[in-house]
């Protein structure tokens, strides 16, 4: 028995001593990085391999060869630039207005009973339709083309932020109010240190949510009613036959969403310094 | 009748008006004639809103449409948006509930998933039409595109937000692997995975009635966008009503399933 404990120490001491030693390797070639690894080059690699050997109607799709070729041919010219730069603006343009009107309405819904009831209903009413509904209206309604792109962002970011911004501040417990009042705070000092920053955490989620509808909703607007524009410039690569400008299209749209939502996280990460600790800890939760 | 049990209706009736008829009631009627009233005063006196239609134009509208049409429009949408939702239903749970349970199943898929969500589903509608030869097939592939990875996303985040407690609990009383992704994780996940499916039934609706618009083969978003082209500005309005009020009796719908599965939470 006692023999027996002893080979199990020294196996253990063992494999310590062997863990030290390759501490180095192991931080680069441990499980996690290799099977991520495989994860994103089987991505490419299956990709190449479908429309190298054709299967099915992969024959018709670019593959990522060409797809790297035309993409370096298109960030050197100019159309690129403007083309991104404008769907960044019509974005930035409707989430703005978006964010101005959506963040004090939730607030003042999610905090006044009577406010609430006055425009809760209508907005419910409106909430179901998709932005992209919008699209013929705009068109009317607008007599610059910009507008009704942006507008059609603006309807698509609007209602995740509010509904979020609402939850938040319904969300905040009720003591806080109780101690205010208790300390003899009047309504507006109640607005802005209890209801603003209870609500922001649940902003920053909507505004997240928001930008990402809004990047839907401009390649929407820009497909059916556009002329420049990354929206506009797939369409068009698709009516020209220049395919892999299309898969080059869809790249940068997916990395200046995946750039604007980090950017709204950084933002709310400097607003609330109170939530960091926890949404780190949620972040590692949900990697690990 | 005893003057005991008119007593008893009276109360009752009492109650149910003190529920109904009251300030919060007359102020949410309100809100919505405020609405209408404000949309017809903007369209009748100031000179830019005058292309828009006026609610009572639109009501007209209502009694022109034609049933039979209309609703084998709202038929068809609605399989489109059924068939997408179920397959990334079919496809993304499994997939979500494997990156959020299984460690060596998250190295190998979260990133390649990773890398692939920030395109927006519309921006695939090129790719769609030029890969699938039938429209149907291309709509289908959109919405179930539109739906897939806010089902991952959510399976994965609340498999991944459950309270440790319940899992150790569970193993302190000898439960096994599959009893505790069962019986454990995935009640204790329900409310946000059905969150997930909440907003994946919207996006769901939108990428129908953008694929619709651009491939104009039937469906409510051809419907709006047809009578566009033809100016009856009422029938755009009542259509993009009518989208409302499907995406609104869908997400109802999953309401009701959620409320099904998640009993215990009426317990609470």
């Amino acid at each position: 028995m006692n023999n027996q404990t002893n080979t199990i120490s020294k196996e253990i001491n063992e494999s310590d001593f062997v863990f030290e030693k390759a501490s180095f390797f192991s931080k680069i070639f441990n499980i996690k990085t290799v099977l991520n690894t495989v994860s994103i080059l089987s991505l490419f690699v299956i990709w190449g391999l479908l429309v190298h050997f054709g299967i099915y109607r992969f024959v018709l799709i670019p593959g990522p060869a060409e797809v790297l070729e035309w993409g370096i041919d298109w960030m050197g010219s100019k159309d690129f630039w403007i083309d991104a730069s404008l769907s960044t603006l019509r974005v930035l343009g409707g989430f703005t207005f978006a964010c101005l009107i959506a963040i004090p309405t939730g607030l003042m819904i999610g905090w006044n009973k009577v406010f609430s009831d006055l425009t809760f209903p209508t907005l419910e009413i409106l909430r179901p339709i998709p932005g992209i509904a919008y699209i013929p209206l705009a068109i009317l309604f607008f007599p610059w083309e910009e507008a009704s792109v942006a507008f059609i962002c603006f309807v698509g970011a609007f209602f995740p932020i509010l509904l979020n911004t609402i939850t938040g501040v319904r969300m905040i417990d009720r003591d806080f109010f109780r101690a205010a009042l208790c300390l003899g705070s009047k309504p507006k000092h109640i607005f802005w240190h209890i209801v603003v920053p209870g609500a922001l955490p649940s902003i920053s989620t909507g505004a997240a949510l928001g930008m990402g509808i809004a990047w839907m909703a401009v390649v929407a607007g820009e497909m059916i009613s556009g002329k420049w524009g990354l929206g506009y410039r797939i369409w068009e690569a698709y009516t020209l036959i220049r395919y892999p400008l299309i898969v080059d299209g869809m790249i940068v749209i997916g990395l200046l969403g995946l750039c604007s939502s980090v950017i709204i996280r950084y933002i709310t990460l400097l607003l609330i310094p109170w939530r960091k600790a926890i949404t780190e800890s949620l972040d590692e939760s949900i990697t690990k | 009748m005893s003057t005991s049990e008119l007593n008893k209706s009276f109360h009752f009736w009492k109650q149910v008006r003190r529920k109904v008829v009251n300030w919060t009631t007359l102020r949410r009627i309100m809100s919505i004639v405020l609405f209408l009233m404000a949309w017809s005063i903007l369209v009748q006196f100031t000179g830019h809103f005058q292309q828009i239609p006026k609610p009572l134009a639109v009501f007209h509208a209502l009694f022109q449409l034609e049933p039979g049409v209309i609703f084998t429009e709202i038929l068809r949408s609605f399989l489109r948006v059924l068939g997408g939702f179920l397959i990334g239903l079919l496809i993304g749970f499994p997939l979500g509930v494997a990156i959020g349970y299984s460690r060596i199943a998250n190295y190998l898929f979260f990133p390649a998933v990773e890398m692939v969500r920030p395109i927006p589903p519309i921006a695939w509608i090129p790719l769609t039409v030029l890969f699938f030869i039938e429209i149907e097939s291309q709509i289908v592939f959109l919405t179930f595109y539109g739906a897939f990875f806010p089902i991952v996303y959510n399976t994965m985040g609340g498999i991944s937000e459950v309270d440790i407690r319940l899992p150790r609990a569970a193993m302190s009383f000898g439960i096994n692997r599959m009893g505790m992704l069962w019986k454990i994780i995935l009640p204790a996940a329900m409310p946000q995975i059905f969150t997930g499916m909440k907003v994946a039934i919207g996006i769901t609706w939108l990428m129908v009635v953008a694929a619709e618009m651009i491939a104009s083969k039937g469906g409510l978003g051809y419907w709006v966008w047809h009578h566009h082209t033809l100016m009856e500005y009422p029938m755009v309005i009542l259509g993009m009503g009518i989208i409302g009020l499907c995406g609104a009796l869908c997400s109802l719908g999953i309401d009701a399933v959620g409320n099904h599965f998640m009993k215990w939470r009426n317990i609470f």
